[in-house]
């Protein structure tokens, strides 16, 4: 695999942006679309939102400073817009974050690409009623196996404040899925 | 059992023993994620078959492509269109300084049609009397007025149509042929 700086030289450079980009592309693919689609559920939704990411990735590449890792960048990237994507689309559907959220979990039972048993279609709704950030952090640290010193850099909060999110999630998780 | 010597509280045998060994162990799983195993280890999220292949050229269809610089047939064209442009300024000022003492416009360089278009569409203020005490009669014939010659017999039977007693007329002072 090539390494990260020479990757974000490459970017740099107009003559070999094309290629390095295509590498970025193939490299990064599905860790980002596992994180967008774990936030919007859909797998329709997550292909749009995953291309979006990519097409700001391409535009902004200049802008990108090394002051943190070039994963950690696009992860903050695919966060961003995979929120700002359920905010647009709770406003066009005229309901609130929450009901929204509530929705695309009832949807899952029906989506053909949502394989999942009793069981962790309970864990979607318990993930559905926590804050943004903890359910940001469960998932990442969880699912993703990220490093707390990693999703710290993506989603700029300290190491500190996110133990704390991802200690509380697990306990309303586990709440949840007992009571249920 | 241990007894604490203050209270009466007791705690198991060898608890503060391995205290800080369950208490690491603890942390260490709960970084690595294990922390119970009523979460489920995967979240039942599945994609269609091949997307991870289709998605690369649809993304770089949408950026890389979208980019792709053309390079012009002629790449100096605009320096031509510059010189151009510079050459056609020089000659308009050159032809409005060259022209500009003209021949002074006369009545002759008029067009008939520019005299006659004025005049029907300029209003003068003046009334026919006005007119006709301006323009001397002695000097204009009827006929310079009229577009037409008028012949001798149409006014004749002009007259007999349309006059019923000669005398009406009162020609007396009138020569007429």
């Amino acid at each position: 695999m090539i390494a990260e700086e020479t990757l974000v030289q490459e970017l740099k450079l107009e003559e070999s942006r094309a290629r390095a980009f295509e590498v970025l592309v193939n490299t990064y693919k599905e860790r980002l679309y596992w994180h967008i689609r774990r936030i919007v559920l859909n797998h329709d939704d997550t292909d749009d939102v995953l291309q979006n990411t990519f097409i700001k990735i391409y535009r902004n590449i200049e802008k990108f400073k090394g002051d943190s890792k070039l994963y950690s960048w696009m992860y903050r990237i695919a966060t961003n817009e995979s929120l700002t994507f359920l905010k647009q689309k709770s406003r066009k559907m005229g309901v609130s974050n929450q009901e929204l959220k509530d929705r695309m979990v009832e949807n899952l039972e029906a989506d053909v690409y949502f394989d999942g048993d009793e069981i962790q279609l309970k864990l979607q709704k318990a993930l559905a009623m926590l804050p943004d950030k903890q359910k940001l952090v469960f998932t990442m640290k969880y699912f993703q196996e990220m490093k707390y010193h990693d999703i710290s850099e993506a989603l700029d909060t300290s190491e500190g404040a996110l133990k704390t999110s991802y200690h509380l999630a697990v306990k309303k998780i586990e709440a949840y899925l007992k009571e249920n | 059992m241990k007894k604490n010597g203050k209270n009466s509280f007791n705690t198991p045998e060898g608890y503060f023993d391995n205290f800080n060994d369950r208490l690491m162990d603890r942390i260490k799983k709960e970084d690595m994620g294990e922390v119970t195993s009523l979460i489920p280890k995967t979240d039942g999220f599945v994609v269609p078959d091949s997307y991870f292949d289709e998605v690369t050229p649809t993304v770089l269809s949408k950026t890389v492509a979208k980019e792709t610089k053309v390079v012009p047939l002629k790449p100096h064209r605009n320096f031509y269109y510059g010189v151009a442009a510079v050459a056609a300024i020089f000659i308009l000022i050159f032809n409005m300084t060259w022209n500009s003492t003209p021949e002074p416009i006369t009545f002759d360089n008029l067009a008939n049609a520019e005299i006659e278009s004025y005049l029907e569409n300029t209003d003068f203020e003046m009334t026919s009397y006005e007119i006709a005490e301006v323009v001397s009669l002695e000097e204009v014939e009827l006929n310079d007025i009229l577009n037409d010659d008028l012949e001798d017999d149409i006014i004749m039977e002009y007259l007999d149509e349309n006059v019923g007693d000669i005398e009406d007329l009162n020609l007396d002072d009138t020569y007429y042929e």
